[in-house]
């Protein structure tokens, strides 16, 4: 556990001393304790928006086991060499500097829910009055077969943030023109419903940039469809002709192995061979620390009240992001970011005595095609019937003209840049 | 003397000044705004495929939405935010936004 020079500085006395992190929420103690589990879009925009401009009302300590964060969203355009990796690599050090948050560098590996104490990896343990917990997927490693931890090498997933994202453009780099490869999409419902098929866009654009216009990339879907396929697919042809072949279960009929030495992937229907890369992207579910607290089913995803973002389970925890069931909101940042905000409303209503007022929801997703060929697709949510509906929604379509597309990649590198902002600054 | 005489024209000034912003709802101005800051920043800051949006005139804010409103504006995701905006949400986003200075 790293202290920051901050969080000595504000005298916060939870993080000087283990006897004072355990110290109940009774007699004495000055200001409600809000514990935030997780550093991405929902974990980091909860921390600030409960914390708001530092004015002291509620203690907010953030628990994240990474110094830096590496955005998943805009992953492919690093992929796609649109990107440097550091342009998509964001610090917290501001959350502590400008807002007051203590920032508690660790793995959080459980939640005592009868105490409501966070235990860390080193066996501390965090009071709370309020939990926030925003874990992120983990991977179903035996989801297909032949596939395991041990592949994630030599068959990599890329599809949490780091060295996984780095060896998917490493693969890339690396196939030969007349190669192939095969991605494997993952089964709903699972972490950015358009991101392995603006991924397979960005192979294309790559190996089509570098002269590899016999490469070909074949992608195995468990599902019958999938998000903005009907403009998807039309693109690709327009800008790729046959380099992208999409198969259906109906098509490939099931994928039976894969066998991560040889490069080789069997479906029903045919055996791809000697693959130049084979990416795995597995069927997912909610991160470990909130499945084994009982908020979520066996290998699902947490049930939440969605006029409050809290667990159904437990009204102290809150869970945002991949990690819950948000209804018609897909797993996205963008979703995160909008629960974090009704979630961090309701914690101060409760805590600090702020106003409330209904729970509003949106999202929008932006793939980008090829240079400056954007779509995508997204809507409002609110609270209906016991789960998070939409109530307007939108999608690009096909056959859209240049500058549409210009515009609307504009406004996908715009938004990065105001999410990131929303979320570290 | 003096001095209560500036604070009677202080006041006098507010008076005329307050009835534009009554109407607004800070604390729900505020609340709505988060829904904006997910892609306009609260900085001001621009990369050119989203606008600014600190510092308009409040009739200018509103008029801008509603035209998101009628359709006239061609923007997806600003349609789909307008449609479930009331004319108090408007002008509560409106004051919220209008307030704020570009920071450096």
């Amino acid at each position: 556990m790293k202290l920051t020079r901050r969080d000595l500085a504000a005298g916060s006395g939870a993080l000087l001393a283990a006897s004072t992190l355990a110290a109940p929420a009774v007699l004495g103690q000055a200001k409600p304790r809000v514990v935030v589990v997780g550093g991405g879009p929902g974990g980091a925009t909860a921390a600030k928006y409960i914390a708001k401009e530092g004015n002291d009302a509620i203690t907010v300590t953030l628990v994240e086991e990474n110094e830096t964060y590496q955005t998943c969203f805009h992953s492919n355009l690093y992929i796609g060499g649109f990107k440097s990796y550091d342009e998509i690599v964001h610090r917290y050090d501001a959350l502590a500097s400008a807002y007051g948050i203590a920032l508690v560098r660790a793995r959080a590996t459980q939640i005592d829910r009868d105490k409501r104490e966070v235990v860390l990896a080193d066996g501390q343990r965090l009071a709370y009055d309020r939990l926030v917990l925003s874990p992120g997927i983990d991977l179903k490693y035996d989801s297909v077969p032949g596939w395991s931890k041990d592949a994630e090498e030599l068959m990599p997933h890329g599809w949490k943030p780091g060295r996984q994202t780095q060896l998917i453009k490493q693969k890339l780099d690396a196939v030969p023109d007349g190669g192939v490869i095969v991605m494997i999409a993952p089964p709903n419902p699972y972490r950015c419903p358009p991101g392995p098929y603006e991924r397979a866009s960005m192979f294309a654009h790559v190996l089509t940039q570098t002269g590899r216009k016999q490469a070909k990339i074949i992608i195995l879907d468990p599902k019958e469809s999938f998000s903005k396929q009907g403009v998807f697919q039309p693109d690709w042809e327009r800008r790729y002709g046959a380099m992208i072949e999409w198969l259906g279960p109906k098509v490939h009929d099931g994928i039976k192995s894969v066998d991560p030495r040889t490069g080789t992937v069997v479906t029903g229907f045919e055996s791809y061979e000697n693959c130049a890369f084979v990416n795995v992207i597995p069927a997912q579910m909610a991160g470990a620390i909130a499945r084994d607290a009982g908020l979520a089913p066996a290998g699902g995803y947490c049930a939440i009240d969605p006029a409050t973002m809290k667990s159904t389970a437990d009204a102290s925890i809150f869970v945002l992001g991949d990690a819950c069931n948000a209804g018609d909101m897909p797993k996205s940042a963008f979703s995160a970011n909008s629960q974090a905000k009704v979630a961090a409303m309701i914690v101060r209503g409760e805590l600090a005595n702020g106003r409330t007022f209904p729970a509003r929801y949106v999202n929008t997703c932006w793939s980008l095609v090829d240079t400056d060929d954007a779509i995508k697709v997204g809507g409002r949510y609110e609270p209906k019937e016991g789960r998070i509906a939409a109530t307007d929604t939108f999608i690009s379509q096909p056959g859209e003209s240049d500058e549409i597309r210009r515009q609307t990649q504009a406004e996908n590198l715009a938004w990065y840049a105001a999410i990131c902002a929303d979320m570290f600054t | 003397m003096r001095a209560a005489a500036g604070l009677a024209l202080c006041a006098a000034l507010f008076a005329i000044a307050a009835p534009a912003r009554a109407a607004a709802d800070k604390a729900l101005g505020e609340y709505l705004a988060s829904e904006c800051t997910s892609c306009h920043q609260l900085s001001g800051r621009s990369t050119g495929g989203i606008p600014a949006i600190i510092g308009w005139p409040e009739p200018q804010f509103v008029a801008v939405l509603e035209s998101y409103g009628r359709k006239e504006r061609d923007n997806q995701v600003m349609q789909a935010i307008v449609a479930r905006l009331s004319h108090d949400d408007m002008a509560a986003l409106a004051a919220y936004f209008g307030a704020l200075k570009p920071k450096p």
